[in-house]
């Protein structure tokens, strides 16, 4: 479905990304996971075209996105949704037309369908009824499940997840954890999920691919992960930096 | 010093390319892409109505006090009658576009290029794209659309308001002669000076909207740089109106001679 080949990229003498490869299959959750700054959210975003790798390759559905211009790239962005680690929600709009808006991107006109659509899928997160309030209302846990409804209401294929629950409390990161299953059992879709959060990636991961020093230490289902004797992978599941007082 | 002289040089050269790559999407988008009428038209209203007060002041005070001033300098030859056409022909061959334009960038580019380089630094242009939503179609296309509507009638407003509050000042409140005045006035001012502050006000419109856009476009480093988008989108496009109006001068003046019709 979604393939990386050798993905590299730099930021001025920081290289962040060096050879990273993966590949993500029909219907699984893939989560991405590593340090702060390790390159997960730069992975995320050359999936769906909204970074260019200095050398490489991303592939979707067996065809190379790298090269094409931003203009071709709608056809690929309409079978994939993400959800932004802040929600980037647009703030001028209400939560309603947060919501229409991929949808009469996509060409959907008929109102009355436009607004089925909106309160399914706020049912979908939990938030039936909240179309009339604006961003500025709402709270972070809020403004993700809404982000999560304008990703799911175009009907992606797959949907890539930037740190879901970074900035939430344990409780709404539970809960938004619990979203993520139960939209992925219900919508049959595939997902990568990037984040550092253990509790996220035990409860979501089919698959486990690890970051560290821009390349892919790992990749291989959870379970393998979570009893790995890998000192790297040890240290970070357990949360040892190694320094002391 | 050539070393500063020569980097500047090349700083200059590559923004200007860079506003020029945004020109040239923009224009490829207005053909490729379907045009958002309405957002184009919330602009106008934004750009157009929203700036009625500054343009208002501007055009009408400065029209009094060119006039007022010339009427003390040229009450001492005679020459009082004059002071509607001189006003007249000063307003619209350059201060109402120049003005119009500096009060514009001011209001208006200021608010695009806070607002674009907020939904930068918020990842609202990243979702744009992750929806399918190419940001200059969306974001400068419509603008782009409102500035070459809007400005020409800002511009073509203060010169109206000039006129009046010029004649407002000389004949009823300075006492000059009103057949004198407006005789000066149709015998010295032509419609090629109504050209020229139109044209005048649809490309300075132009400079601002890309300049403004172009910094929203590329902010980065968070609140910091939502807070220098602005400045540097207002004293660029100030620059650049300042620069461009003394090169259309001579550029307009070849095309529509001045005293002609």
């Amino acid at each position: 479905m979604i393939e990386t080949r050798d993905l590299s990229k730099s930021f001025g003498p920081v290289q962040v990304l060096r050879s990273v490869s993966f590949s993500l299959h029909d219907g699984e959750t893939l989560v991405v996971m590593g340090r702060s700054g390790c390159g997960k959210s730069v992975v995320l975003k050359h999936l769906i075209g909204l970074m260019k790798p200095d050398s490489g390759d991303v592939l979707v559905d067996g065809e190379s996105i790298v090269g094409l211009p931003e203009r071709k790239l709608t056809d690929v962005r309409r079978k994939i949704g993400m959800l932004f680690q802040s929600a980037a929600l647009f703030d001028s709009m209400s939560v309603g037309e947060n919501l229409a808006f991929p949808l009469r991107e996509q060409g959907v006109h008929d109102e009355k369908e436009i607004n089925t659509r909106i309160a399914e899928a706020l049912e979908m997160v939990d938030l039936p009824g909240e179309e009339e309030k604006m961003p500025a209302d709402l709270s972070g846990g809020m403004r993700k499940r809404v982000g999560l409804a304008r990703t799911i209401i175009g009907r992606p294929r797959v949907i890539l997840y930037d740190e879901p629950t970074t900035g939430l409390d344990p409780v709404t990161s539970d809960s938004i954890n619990h979203l993520i299953r139960r939209l992925q059992r219900r919508l049959r879709v595939t997902s990568i999920v990037v984040t550092h959060d253990m509790k996220t990636a035990f409860h979501c991961a089919d698959r486990v691919t690890f970051l560290h020093e821009g390349r892919a230490h790992f990749t291989g289902p959870i379970a393998e992960f979570r009893d790995s004797t890998d000192p790297v992978l040890a240290d970070f599941i357990q949360g040892r930096s190694g320094d002391t007082d | 010093m050539f070393t500063a002289i020569g980097r500047n040089t090349f700083s200059f050269l590559g923004y200007a390319g860079e506003v020029a790559q945004l020109f040239r999407d923009t224009v490829i988008s207005m053909f490729v892409a379907p045009i958002r009428w309405r957002l184009a038209f919330q602009q106008i209203v934004e750009i157009g109505a929203r700036s009625q007060l500054v343009v208002i002041v501007t055009g009408a005070f400065t029209g009094a006090v060119f006039a007022a001033q010339l009427f003390f300098q040229l009450r001492g030859f005679g020459m009082e009658s004059t002071v509607g056409s001189v006003t007249a022909v000063a307003m619209f061959r350059e201060l109402a576009p120049a003005l119009t334009g500096l009060m514009v960038a001011g209001r208006v580019g200021a608010a695009i290029a806070a607002e674009i380089g907020t939904m930068k630094v918020t990842e609202q242009i990243d979702a744009l794209r992750s929806l399918g939503v190419h940001p200059t179609d969306y974001l400068v296309v419509p603008r782009t659309i409102a500035m070459m509507i809007s400005m020409p009638l800002l511009v073509g407003e203060a010169c109206m308001l000039s006129l009046i509050s010029a004649y407002l000042v000389s004949v009823p409140l300075l006492g000059v002669s009103e057949p004198h005045y407006l005789r000066n006035l149709y015998q010295w001012v032509t419609l090629f000076d109504v050209y020229k502050a139109l044209i005048k006000g649809f490309l300075f419109g132009i400079i601002i909207v890309f300049v403004a856009s172009h910094e929203g476009l590329k902010t980065t480093n968070g609140a910091a740089g939502v807070g220098k988008a602005p400045t540097e989108a207002v004293v660029i496009s100030s620059l650049a109106i300042l620069a461009a109006n003394f090169i259309l001068t001579f550029l307009l003046n070849i095309f529509l001679p001045a005293g002609s019709s």
